[in-house]
């Protein structure tokens, strides 16, 4: 090492100052909407933690299906005591003789009752399909009915493409910057081991004013 | 699923975390006064981003060069010029635009003041290439010179401040059994 490169290192390891959070915060403040142009993945870390977290208090919002059982119990035993009705009534009505024929052509109810306690003897409270029991739906579908956990829901960045600078009427010319997205959506079952991945492509256009000098 | 949709940050964040003190340390050897520097510092890069921010990555050479033109621009008003020459007795020393620490020996002292004595043509080059890190070609660019005359520029800065360094430690030890 010459003495010009022994200065040189000797000045590299002096350390310019570094600009305060207050400038950073101005600065994010000018860019505007320019700065959210262009992302990046940031590590894991307890930020990323803390809004995995708000993520899934977010999906924890949507309404599971086991908090909906007591209610669809309910439900079942209140058509089960409209058919006991409808039974009732029509076993009343039915004529014993050949002279009340004309009676029993009229009402519908007479016949609903010979099928009604097919279809609501099947049914299951838990199960989300008319007529299926969640036993005959897990055997037609060949996947669980339960035990899956809360979807994880994922973006990911694809591209960006700039669109060039478009004339806007009365305002500013921009610069158009379409954002292409990937959004993923991941259910998983840990007991089967089995997992179902929804893609669902998505675009973002966003306008950045240009400046005239 | 590897990437956290939730987990990014925007792009000039990093970018400026790498290169805000280099440019900040430039701004304000263009400007010469600390608060005006910020202002160069944030309008050249404001300038640049919002034309090329969208690529993802920045040139440095760019807002280098956007921050010496905006300087000259700057320094032909008249207000400003005026602030400026009512300021040059308060201008701070280089040494100020250095992180500070307290094993900073008595060489790097003498060694900041040297740079401090050189012209503003050689300290914008040495600052360009040391802490800029940017290449004779693209300092070359920002300055609007030659390759040669950049390169010369360096080559004597660096002689001078061979010579001077070992002068301004001496200086010192000699102001300091003065004062004893």
């Amino acid at each position: 090492m010459n003495e010009f490169e022994k200065l040189e290192a000797e000045l590299k390891e002096l350390r310019p100052l570094a600009p305060g959070e207050k400038f950073t915060s101005r600065l994010e403040k000018a860019l505007g909407d320019a700065g959210n142009v262009a992302m990046c993945c940031l590590p894991e870390g307890e930020d990323g933690k803390a809004r995995v977290e708000a993520s899934f208090r977010e999906s924890s919002k949507l309404v599971s299906f086991s908090r909906l059982v007591p209610w669809v119990g309910l439900a079942g035993l209140g058509l089960a005591a409209v058919w006991a009705m409808i039974f009732y009534l029509s076993s009343s009505l039915v004529p014993d003789g050949p002279e009340d024929r004309v009676v029993t052509d009229l009402p519908m109810v007479a016949q609903q009752p010979v099928s009604a306690p097919i279809l609501f003897s099947n049914e299951d409270p838990d199960s989300p399909l008319h007529g299926l029991s969640l036993e005959q739906l897990q055997d037609v579908s060949v996947m669980p009915v339960s035990g899956w956990l809360d979807p994880q829901i994922n973006e990911r960045f694809l591209r960006v493409v700039d669109e060039g600078i478009f004339d806007r009427p009365g305002r500013l010319p921009a610069r158009r910057v379409r954002h292409y997205f990937m959004d993923e959506t991941l259910w998983s079952h840990p007991a089967s081991d089995t997992r179902i991945l929804s893609t669902t492509p998505r675009e973002e256009v966003i306008f950045i004013e240009l400046e005239t000098y | 699923m590897t990437n956290d949709p939730m987990n990014t940050e925007p792009i000039w964040k990093s970018w400026f975390a790498r290169h805000g003190a280099k440019l900040l340390l430039f701004a304000r050897q263009q400007s010469r006064r600390p608060d005006e520097a910020e202002d160069l510092l944030q309008e050249a890069f404001v300038r640049i981003w919002r034309l090329y921010g969208h690529t993802g990555e920045v040139s440095p050479g760019l807002v280098y060069r956007a921050i010496r033109r905006l300087a000259i621009d700057w320094a032909r008003s008249i207000d400003r010029r005026k602030v400026r020459e009512d300021k040059v007795a308060l201008d701070s020393p280089l040494s100020f635009s250095f992180e500070r620490t307290l094993e900073q020996d008595e060489r790097k002292r003498a060694l900041l003041r040297a740079v401090e004595r050189l012209s503003d043509q050689q300290k914008e080059v040495v600052t360009l290439k040391i802490w800029g890190e940017l290449t004779f070609d693209e300092i070359a660019r920002t300055l609007d010179e030659s390759i040669n005359t950049v390169a010369s520029r360096y080559r004597y800065a660096l002689e001078k401040l061979k010579d001077w360094v070992p002068e301004e430690m001496d200086g010192r030890k000699e102001d300091s059994s003065a004062q004893s």
